[in-house]
């Protein structure tokens, strides 16, 4: 039996090298281009046919649109919703490179630390340039909060250094972590499907059940992630 | 653990980037208008309905009260016409009933008038009977060459003492 992690292996396709550093176009980098291209037709196809009573699939990207304002309302506050395109993307980025992850043979480029982290990195630079647009220098008291006397400085803005870079570490973390496991469990039930024969049956309808939860945890997840860079983001644009 | 292979960051960091501001790109060129749009059209189709709704009840109850004013003022200009109508009925019964209460006494006045008079001349005509009876019998009892007159005169004189 091949090891529940080989899915996670990231594989070359078009191998390509710019000023000595790897970029190759990889499984990973496939599935984010599906990524891409899955949502957007999944969304044209939608909004095909538009009319004042919304049908069954007028109401997704509806729907949709109005869970993730009503996020940023909620989180960040009026002002946040000209960065509401940036929320959306990121949402339907994320869930439906959890969801293609789902299929048989598919790779979630979700579960790798190095894509999501760069998610994050791009999510983190997006509130830095944010915070510093409006609140110009004020920005650099997200590392020492009106209050704090000037000598603690020293102590606190490097705990307040550590807490601002480990937000998109423990984001990264979580939904990594999430996948993974889920796709590890996936892996290895599936695996006994084989070996017991007719009795595989049982994991068999375990692992039908595991994938309507696979589902609804990659939804949640996406969902976590969406909320917490909107609370980022209600934190780079308010005071601490 | 290929999770932790960081070989592979800076193509992971540059299709990432690629393909998510590509997805921004489309969704908040396309995708995000095209589902604003609607939404908005139908928030503003709603609010316009409402706002129709709210024009309607307010034209409604506006009738409603037009309706009832009118309706009082109707009923104001029926009663005046009905006590009018009445008054004059009244009025014209009770002229009917003094004509006929007139007439009627003139009726009986007059009646009583023939009566009296048919009275009076039976009266005359038993009189001069009595007194042709009385000049018969005094003439067959041998009193001759008395006149009916000298009789009527001496009945006259027996009804007064009698009176």
């Amino acid at each position: 039996m091949s090891s529940p992690l080989e899915q996670f292996v990231i594989k070359p396709i078009i191998p390509i090298e710019v000023a000595g550093i790897d970029i190759s176009f990889t499984n990973s980098s496939l599935f984010m281009v599906l990524a891409v291209v899955v949502s957007t037709l999944v969304m044209a196809l939608c909004l095909r046919k538009r009319t004042m009573v919304p049908g069954m699939l007028q109401s997704i990207p509806e729907s949709l649109y109005e869970f993730i304002n009503n996020l940023l309302r909620e989180n960040v506050g009026v002002e946040g919703l000209k960065y509401f395109p940036f929320i959306f993307t990121v949402f339907v980025f994320i869930a439906f490179g959890n969801l293609l992850g789902l299929f048989p043979y598919a790779f979630t480029f979700t579960s790798h630390l190095t894509a999501v982290g760069s998610l994050s990195l791009v999510a983190l630079l997006f509130n830095i340039a944010v915070g510093i647009k409006n609140k110009k220098l004020g920005w650099l008291r997200t590392f020492l909060p009106r209050g704090i006397p000037l000598a603690l400085a020293p102590l606190i803005v490097p705990i307040e250094m550590i807490s601002f870079l480990s937000k998109p570490f423990s984001l990264t973390v979580r939904l990594v972590a999430n996948m993974t496991v889920g796709h590890i469990m996936l892996k290895i039930i599936a695996g006994f499907v084989v070996s017991l024969g007719i009795l595989g049956i049982i994991p068999l309808l375990f692992n039908g059940a595991i994938v309507c939860f696979e589902i609804f945890i990659s939804l949640l997840q996406a969902f976590i992630y969406t909320v917490l860079s909107c609370i980022y983001l209600g934190e780079a644009l308010h005071e601490h | 653990m290929p999770q932790l292979d960081f070989s592979v960051f800076p193509s992971q960091l540059f299709w990432l980037v690629i393909c998510f501001f590509t997805m921004l790109f489309i969704m908040s060129r396309f995708i995000i208008p095209k589902t604003a749009e609607m939404i908005n059209l139908r928030r503003a189709k709603i609010d316009d309905d409402l706002e129709q709704a709210d024009e309607i009840k307010k034209h409604v109850e506006e009738t409603l009260e037009k309706y009832k004013k009118s309706l009082a003022e109707a009923t104001a200009k029926a009663n005046v016409s009905l006590q009018k109508t009445r008054d004059e009925l009244n009025e014209t019964v009770a002229r009917k009933q003094e004509e006929i209460s007139l007439k009627m006494k003139s009726e009986m006045e007059e009646n009583e008038k023939k009566i009296d008079d048919a009275k009076d001349r039976a009266m005359k005509k038993v009189e001069e009977a009595a007194a042709d009876l009385a000049v018969d019998v005094l003439e067959k009892l041998g009193f001759s060459g008395i006149k009916p007159n000298d009789a009527r005169n001496a009945l006259d004189l027996v009804k007064r003492e009698q009176l």
